[in-house]
């Protein structure tokens, strides 16, 4: 016998998802989901951001890692609130790994919280976490050809981070084309060029982002 | 990458709705799966198979639809369909003011049981 059930198979993510927007929304936090491929400098890019922001935003972190805890050490010798949820090979963060470690952080005492999620270009951007903006990082070294390849984390997201500008000179990477394809995939998508390691851009960010906090 | 989590998913609905309306088993389950969602079918169905053992679908097939991403263009005013996983300007005139309609769909939507 035939039966209709119309029903999206990411419905129970999406529901534990508002159910812990609503957590954050009521103690006050804004959250970002931090998304990039392995080695584009999220951790650097978080490190740089309490850097510039802890004195005037509480900050907390969630480190998600399919494997150590190298990410949560370097976080918490910045003396912040972290948690490392290791996946144990799950490529993604989803709604309900967050939703086990929320107790675990003094929500109430924080204005921003940053969930850095599995280093992974494609499947992160499906699961929503909770999050009121998806931020991506893309390593310019990483090469132009990304968002055509990679398109759905950049239609995803509202903010992309190019990270490692200082490596332009050695590469014969095209920022424009990265830029251009970008803003075809998403027209909304805001654009920041940084370096990590030198500091260049950060303030930019960090202005902007602060700008969205209340 | 992640269609094991999506299989469990998907199987958790189907098992779900069909205990809840008191019926014994499934013997196929059918999903729309865009283009564009990042899923590759064979591979779906490779986890299907693997999870659906030892539940009331264990027998069950999973057919699965594939829908490519179309949309319409709001500069000539006429509809698409491409190959790829995305689009970002009118196959037809290259201007960027499109509206993308289908290609993003992950649902299942019917069930043959007994």
């Amino acid at each position: 016998m035939k039966v209709k059930v119309v029903s999206h198979i990411l419905e129970a993510n999406d529901r534990i998802a508002a159910e812990n927007r609503n957590v954050f929304h009521e103690s006050g936090v804004y959250v970002i989901n931090l998304m990039s491929a392995p080695g584009a400098g999220k951790t650097s890019l978080i490190e740089r951001t309490i850097k510039e922001l802890s004195s005037k935003l509480k900050i907390g972190v969630i480190e998600g890692d399919i494997a150590g805890k190298d990410d949560a050490k370097r976080i918490a010798k910045l003396g912040i609130p972290v948690v490392q949820i290791n996946t144990g090979g799950a490529c993604h963060l989803d709604a309900n790994m967050i939703n086990e470690v929320i107790a675990d952080l003094p929500l109430k005492d924080l204005n921003l919280l940053i969930i850095e999620n599995v280093g992974n270009l494609v499947c992160p951007a499906e699961f929503k976490v909770g999050e009121d903006m998806k931020v991506m990082l893309l390593s310019i070294a990483e090469g132009d050809d990304k968002p055509l390849k990679y398109p759905l984390m950049f239609q995803e997201s509202s903010a992309l981070i190019l990270n490692k500008i200082d490596l332009l000179p050695y590469t014969n990477v095209s920022i424009e084309k990265i830029k251009k394809n970008s803003i075809s995939l998403n027209k909304k998508l805001k654009i920041f060029e940084v370096s990590c390691k030198t500091g260049e851009g950060i303030r930019k960010w960090v202005e902007w982002l602060q700008s969205l906090i209340k | 990458m992640h269609e094991v989590s999506i299989a469990q998913s998907l199987l958790k609905i189907a098992v779900e709705s069909c205990e809840k309306e008191g019926y014994k088993g499934i013997e196929e389950i059918k999903v729309k799966i865009g283009r564009a969602s990042g899923l590759m079918p064979e591979a779906l169905s490779f986890a299907f198979d693997a999870v659906k053992i030892g539940t009331i679908a264990e027998k069950a097939s999973l057919t699965i639809d594939e829908i490519p991403v179309t949309g319409f263009c709001e500069s000539c005013k006429s509809s698409f369909t491409v190959e790829e996983a995305y689009v970002i300007s009118c196959p037809k005139c290259g201007d960027i003011s499109i509206r993308v309609e289908t290609g993003h769909e992950l649902h299942v939507y019917e069930m043959d049981v007994f």
